[in-house]
């Protein structure tokens, strides 16, 4: 019964997945660049997931995003314009700043940490937008980045294919980690840390782990931030975005899938929808964070059948 | 030489007690409510299209412009404490709903005001300078200071001495002792979050020719006052205080003392005290 269960759901997953290769054949340019908007949100989601978790929400994780994306753009203008050796430099500089900053703000729990994290996320923005080498406010104009090959990526759907090739096993990845002993050590930590310190775990080196691989995930998903946008500049880095990965990961109420639906209905919100009122696509998504805020008992409630749903499915 | 650095040092009072104004709102609402408002920006940004939008050149339209931030920000922030209501007890969803309230409130402020910044009249008596040594200084930052200042001494003599202010304490120290007590404890709360409001918007009335209304001044009034309160723990009054005239300070000073550093000088001092800081950076307020 339960390999029926599991077949249905990667059933599910590969249809999902099968969806979203065929997509650039399927949307125009514009819409295919929105999705690889998602994809990037979802990428920020994602690491944000890992530290809820842990229960810590963050409103900083913009900042390794903005490490990634700018690392990218720097490696790009050294001629270095070989995505996969983006991808590889930015994950390590995620992690390495989150390695100098995790001891500073893990000092910090729950509503602190946020506020922590806003706060640093928020200045390291300002310190950018006044960097000479990463170029003040108008931000980095780059050249597109090639395949191992040499081939350049610029038409939209490619670079969203790109953008897929990278996201899929990063989520994987996340999937992975949010599974692993690490994970359910960080789950453990959420519910009851002093506890989880008197049976020995090292706690505060289980939160830097996470804060670690967060940081890795999100400088990932900057790197297809600056190969979908060519370009990249502080205001990527805001506190709204930071706001909208938060709000990704209270939408998938604990589930890292439902976090990346929550990243699409985002972008749905405001880019589609939100173009349809002639620009009041940032009062659509204070809507959004309202409902969900007001909705969520009942938000948990359906995420909860349809994942019993799933798991019956076999029966 | 010295001149410059005291100039700017007033400046940078001028600069401290202006954020002092929007963080003694924040620490207010957070050691009463719990709440983390983080739609204290966009209070503040009220205030300053207020200024913008009544405040003519004489004397009245100033008084009127912060007589209607007043009764705007008690109603904001009186709103607020209705709104957060039914979500207490979850945090997450309380900073949700506010983030929300945020980006409504950024969106109406767009289709009111425009993108572009504004500028912000203040009364033309008040528009000259006096000369301090051989320096000039405008007039209007001096009474500024002055104003600021007298608010900040209000704030903490009402909190320390009146009986009102004794009963917030008491709330914020043992809600459930305090209403045992016979204390209005939800009368407290909205008030304190009503007070709060009206700080922020009276800030922004008074403040706006120092960080005028534009869009994004919100979320950088909002960004300093958090860092405020974070640096301070959320812990009083008089600590806000003294934080909050240090990052005026930083501000300001910093940048004709080290101009190259100065994007950073405030992350790395921010940085800085929280490592120095002991124990967990997680106490509640007291």
């Amino acid at each position: 019964m339960i390999t029926t269960a599991l077949n249905w759901k990667r059933g599910g997953i590969g249809t999902c997945l099968a969806a979203a290769v065929v997509l650039p054949w399927l949307l125009n340019g514009y819409t295919i660049s929105l999705v690889s908007n998602a994809l990037i949100l979802a990428a920020l989601a994602a690491s944000t997931y890992v530290l809820t978790i842990a229960g810590m929400p963050s409103f900083g994780q913009t900042a390794y995003l903005g490490v990634g994306a700018y690392v990218a753009a720097i490696l790009s203008r050294e001629n270095i314009t070989i995505g996969l050796i983006h991808i590889v430099v930015a994950a390590i500089s995620g992690a390495l700043a989150a390695a100098i900053i995790g001891p500073v703000v893990l000092r910090a729990r729950g509503e602190v940490f946020l506020m922590v994290t806003f706060a640093l996320g928020q200045l390291a923005v300002v310190a950018a937008s006044k960097t000479a080498a990463l170029g003040y406010d108008e931000g980095l104009s780059i050249s597109a980045i090639t395949l191992p090959g040499g081939t350049p990526l610029t038409n939209d759907g490619y670079l969203y294919l790109y953008c897929l090739a990278v996201f899929i096993p990063l989520l994987a990845s996340t999937a992975w980690l949010s599974r692993s002993r690490l994970g359910t050590r960080l789950r453990a930590i959420a519910d009851h840390e002093p506890r989880m310190a008197a049976l020995g775990h090292r706690t505060s080196r289980d939160l830097l782990l996470g804060y670690m691989a967060a940081g890795a995930i999100a400088a990932v998903g900057g790197c297809l931030l600056t190969a979908t946008h060519r370009f990249v500049s502080p205001a990527d880095f805001g506190f709204d975005t930071a706001a909208l990965a938060l709000l990704a990961c209270v939408i998938g109420s604990g589930s890292l899938a439902g976090a990346v639906f929550g990243a699409i209905l985002i972008i749905v919100t405001r880019d589609l929808i939100g173009a349809t009122t002639s620009g009041h696509g940032v009062a659509l998504l204070g809507v959004l964070f309202l409902v969900i805020a007001y909705g969520r008992p009942h938000l948990r409630t359906i995420v909860t059948f349809i994942q019993t749903a799933i798991a019956r499915r076999g029966n | 030489m010295v001149g410059t650095y005291a100039v700017t040092a007033l400046d940078g009072v001028a600069f401290g007690l202006l954020l002092f104004t929007v963080a003694s709102g924040l620490v207010l609402i957070y050691g009463v409510m719990g709440v983390l408002n983080l739609a204290h920006g966009s209070l503040y940004l009220a205030g300053a299209y207020l200024t913008y939008m009544i405040s003519n050149g004489s004397l009245f339209s100033l008084v009127a412009a912060l007589a209607a931030g007043i009764l705007l920000g008690a109603g904001g922030g009186a709103t607020l404490s209705g709104l957060m209501r039914p979500l207490s007890g979850r945090p997450l969803d309380q900073v949700m709903a506010i983030i929300g309230i945020t980006f409504i409130l950024a969106d109406i402020y767009i289709a009111a005001f425009g993108a572009a910044p504004l500028p912000a009249t203040i009364p033309h008596i008040l528009d000259g300078t006096i000369s301090l040594g051989d320096h000039g200084y405008p007039v209007y930052r001096l009474l500024f200071i002055a104003i600021a200042g007298v608010i900040a001494a209000m704030l903490h003599l009402t909190i320390r001495k009146t009986r009102a202010g004794i009963a917030l304490r008491a709330v914020v120290a043992d809600p459930v002792m305090a209403r045992a007590t016979g204390i209005h404890t939800q009368r407290i709360r909205i008030a304190a979050f009503a007070v709060g409001g009206m700080l922020a918007v009276a800030a922004g009335v008074l403040g706006a020719r120092i960080c005028g209304p534009a869009p994004g001044v919100d979320t950088t009034i909002l960004t300093l006052s958090l860092i405020i309160v974070v640096i301070g723990g959320a812990g009083s009054i008089p600590i806000t205080f003294f934080v909050a005239i240090i990052v005026g300070q930083v501000q300001t000073i910093g940048v004709i003392v080290a101009p190259a550093l100065a994007p950073f000088t405030l992350l790395m001092v921010t940085l800085g005290i929280l490592i120095a800081r002991p124990g967990n950076l997680g106490a509640r307020p007291a």
